[in-house]
């Protein structure tokens, strides 16, 4: 965080207290004025609510009509329109996760549909590199540690098949949330067995095991995630900052009570669960908390549903409005980089969102909607914000949450090395479905280097190790080596176009784009003369290797 | 920060031209000090610290906590340092000879028996919880002690095995500008360049140099292709990710052809004191550990992983511990010890602090198998060199092994004694990804003043 984001928190925290002291607590159906205060800047009604669905097209203009407010409130000229270029390697690699290959650069390019840019979102979302994309996003923040620790790694590769499915069945976001949730912990069912490809059952278990089975951890998880509440501040300590207070933790803790690990904590998580526990001993202490809804409503024990069910009802109901809310924020933090309450996974203390009646407009269409992600996705993807340019800004205009345009965001390893391949046409190597004891491949070796530190994408910084992967690394230097490299033999073997035809096929491959006329200038002679080589094939790699080391191809803008 | 390279070289080249007459090692302090003044004796030689990291976690009763005589002491027998009434292993003779330069601290007390878990503890100074993503002690101590503008990184990692646990070895909420160099992890860094000799090519800095047949002129050319398309991307976009990306391949390039790489260049040292460190990838990243320290790198750590060089979690005893930690002995004795008087030899020693640990200890008692399984309870670490008060024993473990009897020292103790024995303040606090300061070392941390010099 820079000293100029703390300055802002700061600031923020001071408008809070001066906004609270206007707040008037009113009645909100079956949610006191406790729960109000605790969600400060909470959605506007809390009781249930019948939101008349509108189609996306409606909803993105609702958002480009709110966005516009805000800009004309403050006298803000938003930024051009993207070109046709532009607006495809951003959708592309927003919902494919990777850039288009040049055929389809060139037809999108050709044409003057007016319709085009809403047919291109239709056609991604139904390809499977959109399920791909989302399996490689939701499993880094559902399962961050399978990446970091062996122990929840085994269980990577199952609960990836069981989301890739989700996806592409294009399965409500709730009932997502629900089965993870309620994943069975049964003794002994998902022991592991390596080498045995067979062992390979769609499920949602490493979501336990990665948080190793601890009900805290799980509580802490889920709240984060799925509420955008950090309540994990408050499992040791109330803490003094936020609302919550221990007793409010170990009451959410308590729907998890019955999940134990068995075995030692050496061993591969294997579980089992105390079918009904609700209750649990904070640590510490002799006292016992009962699960309680972090809104203070009362559980209805009735009935045998388990513990963990009767919190996935209430955390995905459409009557909680704290979930479509966090989900909204997400998605649209997803094609901006930014949300309109930032992090996105702190929306519960004191901080304001940037455009609160979008935000809640979002979440109630996104919960009208039945949480289907593809028709948030369709609203956003089409709306006039989305589509600005992110060229022109200036150095002192680094702060999006006018969303006036479009800010640049690095890519996650996975993009990376998809684009990579794609425009390279080098032989992608698919992600190891079972779980690899030290992944010694390419692949693994590209997506470490460049696995993303947490922070945010508008902040992403190159690090000396990636430069060097990126100039000197055997991806890139397969890809410009004039034998091996499939898009620079085929640009070389292209004699039905010159040698400005030639360079714009590999911009069209690397940048999705044209050439500018002052960049032919620049490299037709450098080619022609053959470089340093006296060699124009190797000039051509020596074309494709700065298009793939620049900063255009390395971040999406 | 090169400054002194240049007579460096000299001072390392007449050593060890007197080393290989079998006249420096043990020889009078007064010249030696004297030859190698320049980096040593400049006041403002920072400090710097290497950590030796034990992978799988070493064996406390089997090296520096014998237990002679007891059921669960083992057959190891227990041999004279050179400070009267410290003693431990025979299987570590060399470095028993340089125990007042040691302090050995036997009641390490740290409650998390799980390898993940316990590497991350003991690395970052804070047991993995929630969303905070804590820094590795390199990454903290390379912030603090980094030199602007310096060509080598300040944090270089040799050979670790991150699998138990991979974000005890990064960077955390410092970002990638404290993130570890790393090489020769796991065979992949390897560098394979004809006539190169493996065991160096293993040591070497992954895709640091240009690929085949692209040589300088054509690297040229490449960067000046690439230049202005970064300059228009920059001037479109302008602000922190572009800019930030022209930098780092600025400082990849200036890494790349700077006199600082030299320091990986290990064939460039004479044979005996190669042969001095062992031939193994712990006792040969010893040797970069010097080299290294000796151009400014604040940080410098070496993993042992096994004694076959393999990437392993060698230390994990549970069966035949007995010939494990003998073998493993062998290899750290050789390099630890050969470090100590390498680095003593040429003044660097009262400058750079060592720290030797593991994620824990192992069981006093032998289980069925003749192994000894994790213990956090009660175990050993050691520091050394600079800031140190050489020849001393902290706390005390029970007869059998089973209990730290006198001055337990948890893990944010013993962080905060290595900041201190550094020169670092552990309270200094640091902005972490959840907005909140965290200090370098817990709160709760009470450095072992006993052991500072």
């Amino acid at each position: 965080m820079t000293l100029l984001e703390r300055g802002a928190t700061m600031r923020r925290r001071q408008l809070w207290l001066v906004l609270s002291l206007a707040v008037v607590a009113s009645p909100f159906g079956t949610y006191g004025a406790e729960a109000t205060a605790k969600f400060p800047n909470g959605p506007a009604a809390f009781a249930s609510r019948h939101i008349a669905p509108i189609d996306e097209q409606a909803l993105s203009r609702a958002i480009d009509r709110a966005l516009e407010t805000r800009w004309q409130k403050q006298s803000v000229t938003p930024a051009p329109l993207s070109d046709d270029a532009e607006f495809l390697r951003r959708v592309c690699l927003d919902v494919a996760g990777r850039i288009p290959p040049v055929s389809e650069t060139r037809e999108f390019l050709s044409k003057t549909d007016l319709e085009k840019r809403r047919a291109l979102v239709d056609r991604l979302l139904a390809s499977p590199a959109y399920a791909n994309h989302m399996t490689d996003v939701w499993t880094e923040l559902l399962v961050p540690e399978a990446k970091a620790s062996f122990q929840s790694g085994f269980f990577a590769g199952d609960f990836r098949v069981w989301l890739r499915k989700e996806f592409s069945d294009g399965t409500g976001y709730d009932k997502i949330v629900r089965e993870l949730l309620t994943v069975p912990v049964t003794s002994g069912q998902l022991a592991f067995n390596p080498g045995n490809a067979q062992t390979i059952t769609p499920s949602a278990f490493a979501f336990v095991a990665a948080k190793d089975g601890k009900p805290e951890n799980l509580a802490a998880s889920a709240s984060r995630l799925f509420l955008g509440i950090r309540l994990e501040c408050a499992q040791c300590h109330n803490h003094p900052f936020a609302k919550w207070t221990r007793d409010e933790f170990w009451g959410m803790a308590a729907f998890f009570a019955g999940v134990q690990r068995q075995g030692n904590g050496d061993a591969i998580f294997q579980g089992t669960e105390v079918a009904g526990r609700h209750e649990i001993e904070m640590p510490g202490t002799k006292r016992t908390i009962k699960a309680s809804f972090l809104d203070g409503r009362d559980v209805d024990w009735s009935g045998n549903a388990s513990s963990r069910s009767k919190l996935a009802e209430w955390l995905t109901s459409r009557d909680n409005p704290y979930f479509a809310r966090a989900a909204a924020n997400r998605v649209w933090s997803h094609f901006f980089g930014v949300g309109f309450i930032d992090p996105v996974d702190d929306m519960g203390a004191n901080v304001e969102a940037s455009h609160p009646e979008l935000l809640d407009l979002l979440a109630d269409q996104f919960a009208a909607h039945e949480f289907d992600l593809k028709y948030l996705i369709r609203a956003i993807t089409s709306s006039r914000a989305y589509q600005l340019s992110s060229a022109g800004g200036s150095p002192s205009t680094t702060v999006y949450r006018l969303f006036d345009r479009m800010p640049v965001r690095g890519l996650s390893a996975e993009q990376l090395y998809d684009s990579l391949v794609m425009a390279t046409g080098l032989n992608k190597e698919a992600p190891p479905q079972q779980f690899v004891f030290a992944n010694n491949g390419l692949r693994g070796e590209f997506l470490e280097r460049f696995a993303s530190q947490d922070e945010r994408a508008t902040d992403r910084q190159t690090s000396i190790l990636q430069a060097l992967t990126l100039m000197n690394g055997r991806l890139v230097d397969d890809a410009t080596n004039v034998e091996r490299g499939a898009t620079l033999q085929a640009v070389a073997d292209s004699y039905f176009l010159d040698t400005a035809g030639r360079i714009e096929t590999l911009y069209l491959a690397a940048l999705t784009r044209r050439p500018r006329s002052e960049e032919l200038e620049r490299l037709v002679p450098y080619v022609e003369r053959g470089g340093p080589t006296l060699n124009s094939k190797k000039a051509f790699a020596d074309v494709l290797w700065s298009l793939l080391g620049s900063a255009e191809f390395v971040f999406n803008h | 920060m090169f400054r002194s390279t240049r007579s460096l070289e000299m001072t390392r080249r007449q050593w060890l031209q007197l080393a290989a007459a079998g006249v420096a090692v043990g020889a009078p302090a007064g010249w030696m000090k004297a030859l190698a003044a320049d980096a040593a004796s400049s006041p403002q030689r920072k400090r710097s610290c290497i950590l030796l990291w034990m992978n799988g976690g070493p064996s406390q009763m089997d090296t520096f906590d014998l237990k002679p005589g007891h059921a669960n002491g083992g057959p190891y027998k227990a041999i004279q340092t050179s400070v009267p009434g410290i003693r431990i292993s025979e299987h570590l003779p060399k470095l028993a000879q340089l125990a007042d330069h040691l302090a050995l601290v036997r009641s390490m007390s740290t409650k998390e028996g799980d390898h993940g878990r316990a590497s991350y503890f003991l690395r970052t100074g804070y047991p993995p919880q929630g969303q905070v993503q804590y820094p590795t002690l390199g990454s903290l101590v390379a912030k603090e002690l980094a030199d602007e503008g310096a060509e080598l990184p300040s944090f270089v990692s040799i050979g670790p095995f991150r699998f138990l646990n991979q974000a005890a070895y990064g960077p955390g909420f410092l970002g990638h500008e404290y993130a570890p160099l790393i090489v020769g992890e796991n065979g992949r860094g390897q560098v394979v360049r004809p006539g190169m000799n493996p065991e160096d090519a293993a040591l070497r800095v992954k895709d640091l140099d240009a690929p085949d047949g692209i040589d300088r002129r054509t690297a040229d050319a490449r960067l000046g292709l690439l230049n202005p398309l970064n300059a228009e991307f920059i001037d479109s976009h302008p602000g922190g990710p572009a800019e930030a990306h022209r930098s780092a391949f600025e400082h990849a390039i200036k890494l790349m052809r700077s006199e600082g790489v030299k320091a990986f260049h290990l064939d460039t040292e004479p044979a005996p004191l190669r042969d001095a460190y062992g031939r193994n990838p712990f006792g040969q990243g010893c040797l970069l550990a010097r080299r290294l320290i000796e151009r400014g790198v604040p940080f410098v750590e070496v993993t042992l992983n096994s004694a076959n060089g393999m990437q392993a979690v060698g230390w994990d005893t549970h069966q035949q511990n007995f010939e494990q930690v003998k073998r493993l002995s062998e290899v750290l004795d050789a390099g630890w010890s050969t470090l100590l008087r390498d680095l003593q030899q040429r003044g660097l020693l009262e400058s750079t602090t060592i720290v030797w640990m593991g994620e824990f200890g192992r069981t006093p008692k032998i289980n069925a198998n003749a192994g000894r399984d994790h213990f956090p309870n009660a175990w050993t670490a050691v520091l050394g060199g600079g800031g140190i008060k050489g020849g001393s024993v902290i706390g005390r473990t029970s007869a059998d092994g089973n209990t730290v009897e006198e001055r337990a020292v948890t893990v944010p103790d013993f962080i905060a004694t290595v900041c201190m024995a550094l020169g670092i303040d552990p309270k200094i606090q640091n902005i972490s990804n959840v907005g909140r300061p965290i200090r370098i070392a817990d709160p709760a941390a009470k450095p072992i003043t006993e052991a500072l010099a």
